[in-house]
């Protein structure tokens, strides 16, 4: 399935609103509003983290806070379990005594066999015969359907054990089938054949060789008042569960929600955790990278793979997600702490690592209330920084946050870590970083690179000393780590030992940004061309020139089939990387395309600019989807995304999480 | 020993013997695996659960299929990518319903991975896209909730924020 259709889906699913009891009507105050989400505010976050009284500051737009109704997802389970008593126990019986009988083939078939001989005709039945044979019972409507002869011949129930059929008693086998369930099914059988007696004085085929299903044909029987009925059998009665749901997991999500529908015994099927976890899985993960090692430690909100996790209330969760990307809904939450422009940023879960200006490295709290953890670099002071305001006026047009956070900055002195030595740090701006489990990688001014130890508390362990001009941009795999300079050089390193690999030459300015997949490095540079380069030879393979100016951001997709560039034509440029050729342009930029992230699993490109946007443009179409100008006042130099946010760095000393599931009741089952 | 011998004899639930190629009866791993286990006796296999009519439908398949690769793994998702069924098994499960039920009956019982599968396929084909009502008349299936459990049910799937 392409994302493309997936979203038509979720656009169909759009919800009525009359579904929705609507908890407050809109109240146009906005003094009366603010106190209102205030008081949502503190429902909410009772509900997740320990509550600092006051701690967090906010400020809100006019929109009131969606997210409080819960709902009963009691009275739903207890639904479940009404299920109709007797066509449950009827498939349950079903399912018995077929395990049984399959359990006695595979190891007796010997005696099985000897069973079977017991009371039956041994003379194979013609194909034919069986339409005109008293000894057969038949459904008199099939003799009206003459197509269906050529498919189907129902045989007559004369393996063990014999269903009581019209006016005959069931006959079972003692050792196998004697016990109470079997009774059971006996004495369904024989009411049924009573029933049928006196409405019927043809015979009729109720069932095969399966007895214990034949239950339920009871409901059919009251209602059979149309031939076509009996060519009509519900499968979630005649087949096992196990089944059945084998049927369910080939479903996409809106069918499924109208199989729960149904029935009683259809509901609790297809609303199972199993099935649903599939449909989650299908639905959301299907550009999971496999092969290739993800570039980045981005979560892709698939949530984990833990007992008892209800996937069904992931899907809702999920497409409730998708659904505010779709509108632009997201809140703002203010990083607070840099005392100059936050170069770089890059997040999990887990935590949230800028780099600044201000030559210090932070770690934030990915969660509530979003905490600064650590300051790697020489020990600030208490003042935030404020950077420059180009923004003064907030452009009308685009979404704003529909709910401001503005958590207090920690003071430094609790999370710096004691200087030892000066030479452990960047004596100028962090410009670059990445990080994986183990290691995170800077670039700064200082020419230099540090390799930290992200398991051992950021320690350094060790310093990349080669370039001869700020380090601009780096990355990293299992096996290089490749910086980029304004010496207008690239630099391949080896991860484990630091020793310089590589030096790659050919741009004529300086290189702003590397991108790494495989053997192939992407770089792009401020002369106006991006690279491929192929490492183990050290030969630029391919060229990709931008229209006109240079070139300050590059983008390599997992499968390293397609390049993405941004820079002084305010354009993004997408290159097909095996032929070179440029495929798409994605406009709407109005100033420098500073930074840009593609985000393969969800199909959604993020570019920040010095236009103080930030964009977001559909993979597969490169259409503009969301438009999110002026949420910092100043440039915005970095941007990463993964399936629930965006985080931006500003020049304004700002880094700015724009929260797409924020206060969403359930997103954290999507957290891996 | 006959353990080179092609053919296999299957004794269907009502009693009739089909004579069937040994590659063939293989694509059910039930059989392949017993024929490991206990070797060939020469006798006809019994088939309990699966009637004539249903047995040979199930063998037609097996023939059309016999040189199809080995399915992968058990939890292959590539397989519940698509409800695309190959011209053939679209014809050949051009069946009523019951008779399709029990192909998928015997598919399950005789460990016929690909046979499973396309009748599976073949019933949520049959599913997909249709409202309740639409899925009740299908398969005549009487609606046994009350209005409310299922508003309520209904209310529980449109949950979207707005």
């Amino acid at each position: 399935m392409s994302p493309r259709e997936l979203s038509g889906a979720q656009s169909r699913r759009r919800p009525s609103l009359s579904f929705r009891p609507r908890p407050r009507t809109a109240i146009v105050s906005t003094h009366y509003a603010t106190e209102l989400d205030n008081d949502v505010w503190s429902g909410l976050t009772a509900v997740d983290t320990p509550h600092d009284e006051g701690q967090v500051l906010e400020e809100t737009n006019h929109f009131p806070e969606p997210n409080l109704r819960r709902r009963g997802a009691k009275s739903f389970s207890s639904l479940r379990h009404h299920v109709d008593g007797l066509r449950a126990f009827g498939r349950r019986l079903s399912v018995t005594l077929r395990n049984k009988s399959a359990r006695h083939v595979s190891h007796h078939h010997q005696d099985d066999a000897e069973d079977l001989t017991h009371d039956q005709h041994v003379t194979p039945s013609n194909r034919h015969s069986w339409c005109k044979g008293t000894n057969i019972n038949r459904r008199p409507s099939h003799n009206s359907v003459s197509a269906l002869q050529g498919f189907y011949a129902p045989t007559a129930p004369d393996s063990v054990p014999v269903p009581g059929n019209s006016m005959e008693s069931p006959v079972f086998l003692n050792d196998i089938y004697a016990g109470a369930a079997a009774r059971a099914a006996a004495a369904a059988q024989n009411e049924m054949a009573r029933t049928e007696r006196d409405k019927l004085a043809d015979t009729r085929l109720t069932r095969d060789s399966e007895s214990g299903i034949g239950i339920d044909l009871r409901d059919r029987s009251e209602m059979s008042d149309t031939d076509l009925a009996f060519l009509r059998v519900d499968p979630v009665a005649y087949l096992p569960p196990e089944v059945m749901s084998h049927v369910f997991t080939h479903l996409d999500p809106q069918s499924l929600m109208q199989c729960e529908l149904v029935s009683r015994a259809w509901s609790e099927q297809a609303s199972s955790r199993h099935i649903w976890r599939h449909v989650f899985r299908h639905t959301y993960g299907h550009g999971r990278p496999s092969g290739i090692a993800r570039k980045k430690k981005q979560s892709a909100g698939l949530g984990k793979t833990i007992p008892n996790q209800d996937w069904k209330r992931m899907f809702l969760v999920r497409r409730a997600l998708e659904h505010r990307w779709k509108e632009g809904k997201a809140a703002a939450i203010y990083l607070h702490g840099h005392k100059d422009s936050v170069y770089c940023a890059q997040f999990d879960e887990d935590k949230i690592i800028t780099g600044s200006r201000d030559r210090t490295i932070r770690v934030w709290d990915a969660h509530y209330p979003w905490p600064c953890r650590k300051i790697i670099g020489p020990p600030p002071g208490d003042v935030p920084g404020i950077g420059p305001v180009n923004n003064p006026s907030q452009q009308s047009a685009g979404k704003p946050p529909f709910l401001t956070i503005c958590p207090p900055p920690t003071l430094s002195a609790e999370i710096t870590t004691p200087v030892e030595q000066t030479s452990e740090y960047h004596s100028a701006s962090i410009l670059c970083l990445q990080f994986d489990e183990e290691i995170m990688v800077t670039g700064s001014s200082d020419y230099t690179c540090i390799v930290w130890d992200i398991e051992n508390d950021y320690k350094p362990i060790r310093r990349l000393e080669g370039h001869r001009a700020g380090v601009l941009d780096v990355c990293f795999d299992d096996r290089y780590i490749v910086s980029c300079s304004k010496d207008t050089t690239i630099c391949v390193w080896d991860r484990h030992t630091g020793a310089l690999v590589k030096r790659l030459a050919g741009h004529r300015g300086p290189v702003n940004a590397v991108q790494l997949r495989g053997d192939l490095i992407v770089s792009a540079s401020g002369d106006g061309v991006a690279k491929l380069w192929n490492i183990t030879s050290g030969h630029c393979v391919k060229e990709f020139h931008s229209k006109d100016r240079g070139l300050a951001c590059v983008e390599f997709s997992d499968d390293a089939r397609t390049i993405l560039t941004g820079g002084n034509d305010q354009a993004i440029y997408q290159f097909d990387a095996n032929t070179g050729e440029m495929v798409n342009e994605l406009q709407g930029h109005v100033g420098l395309v500073r930074s840009l992230h593609l985000d393969s699993m969800s199909q959604r490109i993020v570019s920040g600019s010095y236009d103080m946007s930030v964009k977001v443009f559909d993979a597969q179409s490169g259409e503009l989807s969301i438009d999110l100008p002026g949420w910092t006042t100043s440039w915005m130099l970095s941007v990463k995304s993964d399936y629930r946010r965006i985080v931006a760095t500003s020049q304004d000393s700002r880094a700015v999480i724009m929260d797409f599931g924020y206060g969403l009741d359930g997103i954290e089952l999507l957290e891996e | 020993m006959s353990s080179s011998n092609p053919t296999l004899v299957f004794m269907s639930s009502d009693g009739v013997e089909i004579t069937v190629d040994r590659d063939v009866a293989e694509r059910s791993l039930l059989i392949k695996n017993m024929l490991e286990d206990l070797g060939e006796t020469g006798e006809a296999i019994p088939i309990p659960n699966v009637n004539e009519a249903v047995l040979k439908k199930v063998i037609e398949w097996c023939a059309h299929h016999k040189n199809d690769p080995a399915s992968t793994g058990d939890d292959d998702d590539s397989r519940r990518k698509t409800t695309d069924i190959d011209e053939w098994d679209q014809k050949f499960m051009q069946v009523d319903q019951e008779m399709l039920f029990e192909i998928i009956l015997a598919a399950n019982y005789l460990d016929i991975k690909g046979l499973l599968d396309v009748g599976c396929k073949t019933v949520a084909n049959m599913i997909k896209g249709k409202s309740p009502e639409e899925i009740r008349k299908t398969f005549n299936i009487q609606n046994d909730f009350t209005p409310e459990e299922e508003d309520q049910i209904r209310r529980e799937n449109e949950w979207a924020e707005e």
